[in-house]
């Protein structure tokens, strides 16, 4: 079929995308287009294997669909029927979701700091939580390859986790940004600026460079901010795959021989009508995110998988972690106008780590963040709920506010789970998710923690009072790799234990999250993916199922 | 009484330099406030008296003034749905009926009368009294008052407002900027086409 999408102002991607009869069989069908399921569809595809990838959500034309507007921009979001509850219920939606080609990248900051290698042994070194089945090195190799091809803008030497550098130059940091760097140089506390983020700092390819108009979290209308739909979307394209948009995947089929062969969705016409159809598949990956993936694998169940696919060990949606980010605002008195230049512009990762002097374990960073007007409305609201003149009157400071988001580890807990609702079903007429979450003792101290220093950082930088209001993102860990298939619902290749064609690629394979967004992890672990199938098709792997890992 | 912070700013004078996707969002909000559809008349009165007293507009000529609950209802009407549900609360329409309806019950019970016959700081008390999370009225025996008041209430109300240009021009907000993006990034300082800013005393805001 013709294809003819703006991704750019100088870039429309005007070619045929090679298309597939849903009753023919392909090697892959991926659900999903985000940062897992678009870099493996890309590598799979330069691979010579025949590649479905069905997106929920539609193409975003740059110049159509992009508005620099906060309201205006829902449609990225995915917006469905989810029912959140817990102690402390994660609102979904908007900046925790990703609706459409690219997934939540579209509108991701695209800050990409990597993992520590401290991340990978949290149970060995901290006694809790878990330890990866992999080592931080093992997917170094795919944390380099992924900075070149987002790519990421950084400094030269990074100091924290394993010290690296970044092969594209520091991004300019706006006014808000240098309030970071001007607290933490004041508290002696080492901090980075212009990265990582994946906006390259010159033009790249078709890419422009960034005109430096805040609205990274709306999409980015100029093509300079990496989203996948923009680095591995149109090299998968034209390496043979098909990328079928407004496809909703909702069971996937599997033989009696308790093979998947292929995945159940609903396709949704110009208008507005939708048919159901099969793709069938080789192999089949689930791609999802935290949320999405754990509910169809849920929602496949049979008398052959009572609970579930690839649920034999009850994992399947349990474990959820959002990364918490309270937002720390502080007012100056002289102006700061946040909403100019990106929001991801300078970090510290120096509490990134267990410090045995704290009353908790793993740690935080501080991150730039830039609310635009009516994200700092809602701040400000969920302060106290404030009204009236005493609204009106903070909003007027808009322009002398410099934000922090602190960014912090949640420690997975299997009494935070995504599952399905008993009653309710989405448009589609597919039963909903639901979501539980609750902090618990080590959480709230990490956090209330962060927001002390990051109210330390913008005193320091001269502000005159601070507040600070609970965020939460990155929902992570719901479809757990681990040793065993005892312990877990995928092994160390993403491979679920029970299913031996059947993947998961996503965030929700993540065991534990770090202190760093995952954008790129997700990738690198997708790259390693692929690198790992390329080899195991050829020798027959797909046929039988995992072997357990013996512990180190 | 509020000071104007950015005396004479215009968002909209910048039009020109948006690109076309961006101008057509914008002035469509502007220009065609949609019809109410679905709440009934008194219940529309009723939120309509809840955002004067969230967003107070009396001291701006009326057309300077930001419609907002058009807008409410019009998410109603069409359905809107933003990705989730709290588990103790009910579905946005819902939420709304309820919501209004339990600003009536304390508003009888604080003061005899429906919120809309209310003079402002009693009306202020009421929304004070809901603020604050123990609202007397029976409603509220299944509608958690403060979950009701910031993520419903406010939520919308300040989703409707700030996304307006006239908002933008209070607060001092340079707008969309593409094509032609940003350029004075440091010391907050505003591009050569932004508003200064005026403290109360009269002289410019200095970085």
């Amino acid at each position: 079929m013709r294809l003819q999408v703006n991704l750019t102002p100088n870039w429309r991607l005007d070619c045929e995308m090679r298309e597939y009869s849903p009753r023919e069989e392909v090697d892959f069908c991926i659900v999903g287009s985000g940062a897992g399921g678009g870099v493996l569809a890309q590598r799979l595809s330069r691979y010579g294997f025949s590649v479905v990838v069905l997106e929920a959500g539609p193409w975003h034309d740059s110049e159509r669909d992009m508005v620099s507007d906060e309201a205006g921009s829902a449609r990225l979001y995915w917006n469905d029927l989810r029912i959140t509850g817990g102690s402390d219920p994660l609102e979904l939606g908007a900046n925790n979701s990703g609706r459409g080609m690219g997934g939540s990248t579209v509108h991701y900051a695209a800050f990409c700091p990597r993992l520590h290698p401290s991340d990978f042994r949290v149970r060995t070194l901290d006694g809790v939580a878990a330890d990866w089945p992999l080592s931080y090195e093992e997917l170094e190799p795919y944390y380099e390859r992924m900075e070149r091809e987002y790519p990421v803008s950084g400094p030269a030497r990074y100091p924290w986790g394993k010290p690296h550098g970044y092969p594209y130059a520091p991004l300019q940091a706006g006014t808000a940004g240098q309030k970071l760097i001007e607290g933490c140089v004041k508290l002696g506390i080492p901090v980075v600026a212009g990265g990582p983020v994946a906006i390259p700092a010159g033009a790249f390819g078709k890419r422009p460079h960034c005109i430096m108009r805040g609205f990274c979290l709306l999409g980015c209308k100029v093509g300079a901010k990496h989203s996948i739909t923009v680095s591995h979307i149109p090299d998968a394209i034209e390496h043979g795959a098909e990328i079928r948009d407004r496809s909703i995947a909702y069971e996937i089929a599997v033989s009696p021989e308790g093979r998947a062969t292929g995945v159940r969705y609903y396709r949704t016409a110009d208008d507005g009508q939708w048919t159901e159809a099969e793709q069938r598949a080789r192999a089949v990956v689930v791609a999802g995110y935290a949320i999405e993936s754990p509910r169809l694998l849920l929602n496949s169940c049979s008398a052959q998988f009572p609970d579930g696919l690839a649920n034999s060990s009850g994992l399947v949606g349990k474990f959820l972690m959002a990364q918490a980010g309270p937002v720390v605002w502080g007012r100056f008195p002289g102006p700061i106008r946040q909403y100019k230049a990106p929001p991801a512009c300078a970090c510290t990762e120096e509490f990134y780590e267990t410090d045995p002097r704290n009353d908790f374990v793993r740690g935080y960073a501080l991150q730039t963040v830039s609310p635009l007007p009516i994200a700092m409305s809602h701040l400000i609201t969920d302060l106290g709920g404030c009204f009236g003149e005493e609204l009106i009157t903070r909003m007027q400071d808009y322009n002398h506010y410099a934000a922090i988001g602190v960014l912090g580890e949640i420690l997975p807990d299997a009494r935070n789970y995504v599952s399905i609702h008993p009653t309710l079903k989405d448009q589609f007429g597919i039963p909903v998710p639901y979501v539980h979450f609750n902090l618990f003792e080590n959480d709230r101290r990490l956090i209330q923690a962060g927001i002390r220093k990051a109210k330390d950082v913008l005193l320091a930088a001269g502000a005159t009072e601070t507040w600070s209001v609970d965020r939460y993102a990155h929902l992570v860990g719901t479809c757990r790799m681990g040793f065993n298939p005892a312990d877990s619902v995928v092994d160390k290749w993403c491979r679920t234990w029970d299913v031996p064609n059947l993947f998961v690629c996503d965030g929700s394979v993540l065991p534990t999250q770090g202190s760093a967004n995952p954008a790129i992890t997700i990738s690198a672990l997708a790259a390693r993916l692929a690198d790992w199938i390329r080899r195991a098709a050829v020798l027959g792997d797909l046929e039988y199922p995992p072997l357990a890992e013996v512990r180190p | 009484m509020l000071h104007d912070r950015y005396p004479g700013w215009n968002v909209l004078s910048q039009r020109d330099h948006w690109d076309e996707a961006t101008r057509q969002v914008v002035l469509d909000r502007v220009q065609n406030v949609p019809p109410f559809r679905h709440l009934d008349h008194h219940q529309r009165r009723t939120l309509e008296a809840i955002c004067d007293r969230v967003i107070p507009q009396a001291h701006r000529p009326p057309t300077k003034r930001v419609p907002i609950a058009p807008w409410i209802d019009r998410n109603m009407a069409n359905r809107v749905l933003n990705g989730f549900r709290f588990e103790d609360m009910p579905a946005n329409d819902d939420a709304w009926y309820w919501g209004l309806q339990g600003v009536d019950e304390t508003a009888k019970e604080l003061f005899g009368s429906e919120f809309v016959d209310l003079d402002g700081a009693q009306q202020d008390a009421v929304l004070q009294a809901i603020r604050v999370g123990e609202p007397p009225g029976s409603i509220w025996q299944r509608l958690p008052a403060k979950r009701w008041w910031i993520h419903v209430a406010l939520r919308q109300i300040c989703g409707v407002y700030y996304a307006h240009p006239y908002a933008w021009d209070e607060i001092g907000f340079g707008g969309p900027a593409y094509p032609r993006g940003y350029a004075a990034l440091n010391h907050g300082a505003p591009e050569w086409w932004e508003p200064r800013e005026v403290s109360p005393e009269g002289g410019e805001v200095a970085s």
